[in-house]
């Protein structure tokens, strides 16, 4: 039976190509919008997910403002008595500005000890990153990132030149690979010197400190990170003078806002999907006038009032789908569109496909009963008076 | 099998009651070939849709094959038109967007038969009216008699024991009327109780059984035992 309404449906869609496509019109705008929508979302998300992972692994930060003097400087070997600390790296920034052929260059100077590295998951291109000796004898070296070699030494062999950062020459002993932008600015703009070196030179703060903590095992984060916060509250007066947060926590954080932001978008386009199932329900009511001769007519012939329901059902759903697959198709080029013009990798996931179709089929269902129900319910005898 | 004792019709016409039917008393038997004629207004109409099960009464028994018909539901009764009852109206009402064939099956595909018992049932129809070089047109590309007989193809498609004819000629010439009236003959001789509801005692002559009504009520009845 439900073949047949079906190929009834096919039969009256095609009866009214223009009007069937332009009724669906509003699902293809919805669909397409809310898979759309989704799928940058879901892209973001993950984009933004592989970033923060990429800065390394099971990572605490640390920073604090210590104005008195609070923080002992082995601080963290305490910690370490208590929790299980893989490695840790103290950091202190500055910026420097360089006037290159007109051009001004601005970098991040980042004072860090020889775990830095390994805490961040940074590799070198060429060249090795500060190590033991260079932090304890305090010798000035540096490690650049890796848009740094081509602004301030452009065709130079890179290993064994000299920069000047603040007026004091020091030795390039590597480069680091590209990381691109994150929280802590665009990381490849980004020199390494070692930290107590920068500790003497100026511009560096002598009490904004920032601690890069690796716990063992992404288990003993949360105790590691009570640890220090406990030990911080000791310390310092107020818990306005530091702040801890791992790893874990930026991800979740941020993944909850890209979530909210990605239903709250989808959520807006599917306003659309509404607005696309008003116009469904309109042009079927109208079908339904249309056809009231038609509905005494099979009425008179036997149809139950269920049969009808299914027939004017399923020419309703039968609209709402082929709307939602072209909508599918629409926003497959979208993201195909959206991931040549920008360098965001959007991919059209099973689970769009699938809602796209759930969607389309809800949207007939509910704004389809209403009509389907009229016609199911009209009166032979006046139905077939109907001219 | 048809048997109405008493039946009323009563509708709203605006702020007025309307009495289609006042009290009407019929029985026809199994096999009776009976026209209804009256002038129009007379309910004559009416009869006909509460005999098909497209009306309910207002008052009055209606009994079609020893049930009375106010025991069944929408769906029932839905059934009943189905497969009791064959209807052939006056403007034919085929489906447009559908041929000749598809139309003739359609009372089949809502008492749920194959497609193909239907394609093959609804072909031997359609050369039972002689049209089986038709099958696939639209009615539009059909004369008025051919889709009159279209239509008669589709009343029996369910094998009903009863065929309903409302003014089955009158959007017809003479001549093609005639012919319909035939068909509707030959039906009634393999054993079909055929109700041809008219305006026209010409058309009532074919019958064995002329039932007269004026105002909504029964006004005579008269069975002529000789005919043709």
């Amino acid at each position: 039976m439900i073949k047949e309404y079906f190929i009834l449906a096919v039969k009256s869609v095609w009866a009214h190509k223009i009007r069937a496509l332009l009724t669906t019109l509003g699902v293809i705008i919805g669909v397409s919008s809310v898979i759309l929508l989704m799928s940058l979302g879901n892209s973001a998300r993950t984009e933004a997910a592989n970033q923060i992972r990429g800065i390394g692994s099971n990572l605490i930060f640390v920073s604090v403002s210590d104005r008195q003097g609070n923080l002992p400087t082995d601080w963290i070997s305490l910690i370490k008595q208590q929790a299980d600390i893989d490695e840790y790296s103290p950091l202190i920034s500055s910026s420097a500005t360089y006037q290159i052929e007109g051009q001004t260059i601005d970098i991040s100077i980042s004072g860090v000890n020889e775990h830095f590295a390994y805490i961040n998951a940074l590799d070198m291109t060429v060249g090795r990153f500060l190590n033991e000796y260079d932090v304890e004898y305090n010798t000035p070296v540096v490690v650049l990132g890796s848009k740094i070699p081509d602004l301030l030494l452009p065709n130079q062999t890179v290993i064994g030149s000299k920069i000047i950062i603040k007026g004091i020459p020091f030795e390039v002993i590597g480069v680091a690979e590209e990381r691109g932008t994150n929280f802590s600015g665009d990381n490849d703009m980004m020199v390494y010197i070692p930290i107590d070196y920068a500790s003497t030179m100026s511009g560096f703060s002598s009490f904004n400190k920032t601690f890069y903590i690796a716990a063992n095992s992404e288990e003993n984060i949360d105790f590691t990170l009570n640890r220090v916060l406990t030990y911080l509250s000791t310390v310092f007066p107020s818990d306005a003078n530091y702040r801890a947060f791992s790893q874990t926590q930026i991800l979740g954080v941020l993944e909850t806002i890209l979530g909210l932001l990605t239903s709250l978008l989808a959520g807006i386009a599917s306003i659309s999907l509404v607005v696309g199932g008003i116009g469904i329900m309109n042009i079927m009511l109208v079908t339904v006038r249309e056809r009231t001769k038609e509905i005494g007519i099979r009425k008179a012939l036997g149809a139950r009032q269920s049969q009808i329901l299914a027939q004017f059902l399923i020419e309703a759903i039968l609209i709402t789908t082929l709307g939602g697959l072209i909508g599918l198709g629409v926003s497959y080029v979208g993201t195909i569109i959206i991931s040549i013009i920008t360098d965001f990798n959007v991919i059209l996931g099973l689970d769009a496909v699938v809602l796209s179709l759930v969607f389309s089929i809800t949207i007939g269902v509910i704004f389809g009963l209403y009509p389907a129900y009229n016609a199911s319910k009209l009166e032979p005898v006046e139905a077939l008076r109907f001219e | 099998m048809i048997k109405l004792n008493g039946v009323t019709k009563r509708y709203l016409m605006g702020d007025t009651v309307v009495m289609a039917l006042d009290g009407v008393d019929i029985q026809i038997k199994e096999g009776e070939f009976v026209a209804i004629v009256g002038p129009s207004g007379s309910g004559k109409s009416t009869l006909m849709n509460i005999i098909g099960c497209l009306d309910v009464i207002t008052d009055g028994y209606y009994e079609l094959n020893e049930i009375p018909i106010k025991d069944y539901d929408q769906d029932e009764l839905a059934d009943i038109r189905n497969k009791q009852i064959g209807f052939v109206f006056q403007q034919f009402n085929l489906l447009t967007n559908l041929s000749a064939l598809e139309n003739v099956m359609m009372p089949m595909t809502y008492a749920k038969m194959s497609k193909k018992n239907r394609e093959e049932k609804a072909n031997q129809l359609l050369s039972l009216v002689g049209l089986s070089d038709r099958t696939h047109h639209k009615p539009t590309e059909l004369s008025g008699g051919q889709q009159q007989r279209v239509s008669i193809a589709r009343a029996l498609a369910n094998d009903p024991a009863i065929i309903l004819a409302d003014e089955p000629t009158g959007a017809l010439d003479t001549k093609t009327g005639q012919e319909v009236l035939n068909t509707l003959k030959e039906l009634n001789k393999k054993g079909k109780t055929v109700l041809i509801i008219t305006h026209d005692v010409e058309v009532a002559r074919n019958t064995n059984r002329i039932i007269t009504l004026r105002d909504g009520k029964v006004t005579t009845d008269v069975s002529e035992v000789h005919h043709d």
